[in-house]
C-alpha cells in the first residue's frame, strides 16, 4: 500500500510540475534611474540582490548559460567593451580601433587592471578566452561569437593548431583579423577575458566543472567572491584594487528566493534589489520602503501566423500554407485585438503595444507616425474581412472563406502563469467578435517545451501562436527573420525582407556616410515592409519592474538589468 | 533471517530493472529536452542546439539511449547534468546533507508530536481532547504543504521576523563556528516544523488505537487488580508495548528522509534533493531527474525490507522464511 501511494504521490507531483513549468523570458531594460532617496549614504554596508530561479554555479562568462548565473557574474567580472545607454558599444577595459577595410580590429587594454588574485590583466587573457571557446572540446554556446575571427573555424574543427587571425602585439595590444567586414562586429565578438594564469592547464571541456569556476571564481569586477552556497546564495566582498576605485559597499549578497514570497521579502528587507514578479507588481510598487522602477525591455511578444514549413534539407522556409496568405485577413485579425486592454488587464500595465519587431528602446525603431498602428477597431476588422470575401454564408455567426468553405482558426499559447488561460481566451474571443471561428488548439494550453516542440516540428494543427523574443542591443534581425533561419517560427518567406536584412549589416558604399544613419534607413524600409505585410501580429513590448529598497542608492537600471555596481551605496 | 534478506535482495533486481524502464520512458515521454529551453537568439543558435543534441546522443534510437544510460547506472555512474555541467552524483551529493538535516529534523518533530498526542489520545480516548487531537491531525493531513508553508512564512518570517524565510544558511557566517550552527538551525526549523507537524496523523492514530486495544488486555486488568497506579499502567506497561509496532514504521521513513520534500523545499528555497528534482524536471535535465527517481526507488525498496525485518525482530511470532 505504502509503496503504491508513494508512487501515486510522486506522479501527481510530477504532473503538477508540468502545469507549473514556467515560460522563458529574457529581459533587458531601458536606462532608467530610481528616485534618489533622501538621507546620506554611509561607508560600507551590504545589499541583497534577489532572483527567483536557482543558479547553476557556472561562474565564467565563457560557459554560463542562464540569467541565474549571469546575475552573479555581473558583480565580479567585466568585459573589454560595454553597451552604452544608447545601446551602442562603449570602451570599458579597452579601447578599440578598426582598420580602413574593416578587417582588422585592434584592442588597446587599460594598464593596471587587476584580477582578484592580484595578477594584472593582459591581452593574453583575452586571447586565451577566444582559444577556450574555439576549442574543439568546448561545449558552451558561444562559438558563434568567435567564429568571425579568421582561422577560428579551422581551429574548432581541429584542422589548425592556432587561430590564424589573432595577433598579440604587446601585453596591452591585440589585433584580430576577421573573415569578413561586418557593421555589428563589436556587438558580436566575444570580449570577456578569462584568467589564463589561474585556470592553468585545465582543458576547455573540464573547466565548467573545475574548482576555479565553481568554488573560487575570479574576475576583474568591483566585487570578489567570498562564499558560495550552491543553488542558494553567493556572498561577494569589495575588491579594493578595482580599476575604477573600490566600491562603496562592503559587499553584495546574491540570494535565491521563491517568487511567491517576493512581496513579503521586499517588504521586510530580506531582499533589497530584485526584478519583481509581474503578477505581484501592483502590491509591490505600493510598498513604503520600495523605489519602483519600470524599465522598457528589449523584448516583445507576437502572434505568429503559420505560413508553411521549414525545409530541413534546403535549410529554408517554404510558405506553402494558403490559409493566411490574404493580407486583409491578417490585418483584420490585428485590428480585432485590444492590446492595451490586454496589457492593463493581465500584466498590471507592464507593456506597450508595438507594431514592428523593434521595441522603442532600440535606436533603429522607426517613428510610429510612419507605420500602421493597427488600432483596436472591430468595425474596421469586419469591413476588411468582408472586402476580402470572408462572409457568413451559412448564417452560423462565423464567416466562411472566399470559396464558401468553413473557416476555423487554431490558436496556441504557453501555459505557466495563472492568467495564461484567460489571456488565450481574450485573444480567441476578440477574433470571435469579428466573426472568425477561433478556438484553442487541442482545447488546452501547452507548456513551454511542448509549445516550441510542436511549432518547430511544423505540426499541421498549429495555425496561430503567441510567442516572445528577447533581443540583443544590436538591431540586426537575422537569426529570427531570415528565410533561412530555423527560428523563423512563422515560416515567412520574403526575398525583399531577406535582402534588406542582409543589406542592414553592410557598410555604406559612400565612405563618408554615417554607418548608423545608413543602417537606420535600411531598417526603416524593413520595418515598413513587415509592418505592412504583417507576417506576425506584433503584440506588445515588455516593461520590466524593478523593486529597489529605498535605503539603496545609485542603482542604475540599464538595458542589461542593473549596473554601476561600484557606485551602489546604502543610507543605513 | 540472513537467507530471507538475501532472497529479498535478489528479488529486488527485476523490480529495479522494471522501474528503470518506467523512469526512463516517462522522462523521454516528456516534451522537449534540456536544449529546448535554449530557444533564445541572445545566447545560442539552432546550429549549436543541433550539434549538442548529436553530441549528447539525443538523436539516437530510444533503446540505444536506454542501454547507454543503464550501463552507466549499474556501474554507479549516472552521467553528467547538462544544465549544471557537472557529474550527477556530485550534484546529488552536494544537496544530500541539507536534505538529510531537514528530513531528520522533520521526523523528530513528527515523532515527538505524535508520541505526545498519541499517548494522550490513547489514555483519554473519546474525550474532548482526543477529538481535538484527531481533528487537528486530519486537518493537517488535508492542508496542502504549500499552503501551510506560505502561511508559516507569512506569520513567522515576514510578520514576526523570528526566522529567515529562505535558504539553508545565512550570509556572513563561517562554517564550523557556533554562529554557523545557530544559523543553520534557524533556517531549518520552519520548513521542518511545516513538514513534521503535517505528517503526524498516521503515527498518532496508530499509537492511540494500539493503546486502546492494549488497555483491554488481560495483563492490564491484572495490573489494575493489583492496585497499580493508573499512570504507571499507561506509561510503563501499555506504552512500552504499543510503541514497538510503531518502531517498524521507521523503515518506511528512510526514503522520505533522503527523498526530500519537493514542494516545501522549493517554497523555502532550501537547496536539497526535492528542490533539485523540481529544477531538473523544469529544465528537462534528464540525467539528474532519473538519478533521483532511481535513488528513491532503491531507498523505498530497502526501507520496506528494513520494515519487514524489524517486524520479525520485535515480534518473534512472525517467522521470516
Amino acid at each position: 500500500m505504502k509503496k503504491s501511494a508513494f508512487w501515486l504521490v510522486s506522479i501527481m507531483l510530477i504532473m503538477s510540475l508540468f502545469l507549473a513549468a514556467c515560460s522563458k523570458e529574457t529581459a533587458n531594460e531601458k536606462p532608467a534611474e530610481g528616485d534618489k532617496p533622501a538621507g546620506e549614504a554611509i561607508e560600507g554596508g551590504t545589499v541583497t540582490f534577489g532572483y527567483t530561479q536557482p543558479f547553476k554555479g557556472v561562474l565564467s562568462y565563457a560557459y554560463y548559460e542562464g540569467e541565474d548565473d549571469v546575475n552573479a557574474l555581473q558583480f565580479m567580472h567585466e568585459a573589454l567593451i560595454k553597451t552604452g545607454d544608447d545601446l551602442t558599444p562603449q570602451p570599458n577595459l579597452a579601447t578599440w580601433e578598426l582598420s580602413e577595410d574593416h578587417m582588422k580590429l585592434t584592442f588597446k587594454l587599460k594598464e593596471g587592471v587587476k584580477w582578484h588574485d592580484g595578477e594584472e590583466l593582459t591581452v593574453e587573457d583575452m586571447e586565451y578566452a577566444w582559444y577556450l571557446i574555439a576549442d574543439p572540446t568546448y561545449e558552451g554556446a558561444r562559438f558563434a561569437n568567435v567564429a568571425m575571427i579568421k582561422g577560428a573555424q579551422e581551429y574548432h574543427d581541429g584542422k589548425a593548431d592556432t587561430i590564424e587571425g589573432i595577433k598579440v602585439i604587446d601585453d596591452y595590444t591585440i589585433e584580430v583579423t576577421v573573415t569578413e567586414p561586418s557593421v555589428n562586429l563589436l556587438d558580436n565578438i566575444w570580449v570577456y577575458p578569462e584568467p589564463k594564469h589561474y585556470y592553468g592547464d585545465i582543458s576547455s571541456k573540464e573547466l565548467p566543472d573545475s574548482e576555479q569556476i565553481r568554488k573560487k571564481p575570479i574576475g576583474v569586477g568591483p566585487f570578489k567572491v567570498k562564499n558560495i552556497v550552491a543553488g542558494e546564495m553567493i556572498e561577494f566582498e569589495r575588491f579594493d584594487d578595482y580599476w575604477q576605485g573600490p566600491a562603496k559597499l562592503d559587499g553584495v549578497v546574491y540570494k535565491i528566493i521563491d517568487g511567491s514570497l517576493a512581496q513579503g521579502l521586499i517588504q521586510n528587507g530580506e531582499v533589497d534589489v530584485i526584478e519583481a514578479p509581474k503578477d505581484q507588481w501592483a502590491a509591490i510598487k505600493e510598498l513604503p520602503n520600495v523605489n519602483a522602477v519600470e524599465a522598457d525591455a528589449m523584448s516583445y511578444s507576437y502572434i505568429g501566423f503559420d505560413w508553411g514549413h521549414y525545409d530541413t534539407e534546403k535549410g529554408v522556409v517554404v510558405s506553402d500554407n494558403q490559409k493566411f496568405q490574404n493580407k486583409a485577413l491578417r490585418h483584420a485579425m490585428a485590428h480585432a485585438i485590444d492590446r492595451q486592454a490586454f496589457i492593463d488587464g493581465f500584466a498590471n500595465g507592464l507593456g506597450k503595444p508595438l507594431n514592428t519587431p523593434f521595441p522603442s528602446v532600440s535606436w533603429a525603431k522607426i517613428d510610429d507616425s510612419e507605420i500602421n498602428g493597427y488600432e483596436f477597431d472591430v468595425e474596421k476588422a469586419k469591413e476588411l474581412l468582408d472586402e476580402a470575401g470572408y462572409k457568413d454564408v451559412d448564417g452560423d455567426g462565423f464567416v466562411e472563406d472566399p470559396e464558401g468553405k468553413p473557416f476555423t482558426v487554431n490558436f496556441d499559447a504557453m501555459a505557466g502563469a495563472e492568467t495564461s488561460e484567460a489571456r488565450a481566451q481574450f485573444i480567441i474571443q476578440s477574433w470571435q467578435a469579428i466573426g472568425l471561428n477561433a478556438k484553442l488548439n487541442g482545447g488546452a494550453l501547452k507548456d513551454f517545451n511542448l509549445f516550441y516542440d510542436t511549432i518547430e516540428a511544423d505540426d499541421p494543427s498549429v495555425e496561430t501562436f503567441m510567442g516572445a523574443w528577447g533581443l540583443s542591443a544590436d538591431p540586426d534581425p537575422s537569426g529570427i527573420w531570415l528565410s533561412t533561419d530555423k527560428w523563423n517560427m512563422w515560416r515567412w518567406y520574403s526575398e525583399e525582407s531577406d535582402e534588406l536584412i542582409k543589406k542592414g549589416v553592410t557598410f555604406p558604399e559612400d565612405e563618408s556616410m554615417d554607418v548608423k544613419e545608413h543602417r537606420q534607413a535600411i531598417y526603416d524600409d524593413w520595418q515598413k515592409l513587415v509592418n505592412e505585410e504583417l507576417p506576425v501580429i506584433f503584440f506588445e513590448q515588455r516593461i520590466d519592474p524593478w523593486a529597489i529598497n529605498k535605503r539603496v542608492q545609485n542603482v542604475k537600471v540599464t538595458p542589461f538589468g542593473t549596473d554601476d555596481f561600484h557606485l551602489w551605496a546604502v543610507t543605513e | 533471517m540472513l537467507q530471507y534478506t538475501i532472497r529479498r535482495l535478489i528479488g529486488m533486481i527485476p523490480i529495479i530493472f522494471l522501474i528503470s524502464v518506467v523512469v526512463f520512458s516517462l522522462a523521454k515521454l516528456m516534451p522537449g529536452d534540456a536544449l529546448s529551453g535554449k530557444i533564445d537568439p541572445l545566447n545560442s543558435d539552432p546550429a549549436y542546439i543541433e550539434e549538442m543534441r548529436e553530441k549528447m546522443g539525443l538523436n539516437d534510437p530510444i533503446h540505444v539511449q536506454y542501454l547507454r544510460w543503464m550501463s552507466g547506472v549499474v556501474k554507479g555512474d549516472f552521467g553528467d547534468s547538462f544544465v549544471h555541467k557537472r557529474e550527477v552524483m556530485e550534484l546529488v551529493g552536494d544537496r544530500l546533507p541539507n536534505t538529510i538535516i531537514l528530513g531528520v529534523s522533520a521526523l523528530l518533530i513528527t515523532y515527538c508530536l505524535a508520541f505526545l498526542m498519541g499517548r494522550f489520545s490513547g489514555r483519554y480516548a473519546y474525550s474532548l481532547g482526543d477529538y481535538l487531537i484527531s481533528g487537528f491531525n486530519y486537518l493537517a493531513l488535508a492542508i496542502p504543504s504549500f499552503v501551510a508553508a506560505l502561511v508559516a512564512i507569512y506569520i513567522f518570517s515576514i510578520n514576526l521576523g523570528w526566522v529567515p524565510a529562505t535558504g539553508s544558511i545565512g550570509s556572513g557566517v563561517e562554517p564550523g563556528t557556533f554562529d554557523y550552527f545557530i544559523s543553520k538551525a534557524k533556517h531549518t526549523i520552519l520548513p521542518a516544523l511545516v513538514l513534521g507537524s503535517l505528517a503526524t496523523a498516521s503515527y498518532t492514530q496508530f499509537l492511540r488505537n494500539d493503546m486502546i486495544e492494549s488497555s483491554r488486555k488481560d495483563y492490564v486488568r491484572t495490573a489494575r487488580a493489583k492496585g497499580t497506579k493508573e499512570s504507571t499502567i499507561y506509561n510503563k506497561h501499555i506504552l512500552r508495548n504499543s510503541i514497538i509496532p510503531i518502531v517498524t514504521l521507521l523503515g518506511f521513513d528512510i526514503a522520505s528522509i533522503f527523498g526530500g520534500a519537493i514542494i516545501t523545499e522549493t517554497i523555502f528555497t532550501y537547496p536539497g534533493i526535492g528542490y533539485l528534482f523540481v529544477e531538473s524536471v523544469n529544465a528537462r535535465d534528464y540525467s539528474v531527474m532519473m538519478a533521483i527517481a532511481m535513488m528513491l526507488t532503491v531507498l523505498t525498496l530497502i526501507g520496506n525490507l528494513i520494515a519487514d525485518l524489524l517486524y520479525g525482530l520485535v515480534d518473534p511470532r512472525i517467522r521470516l522464511s
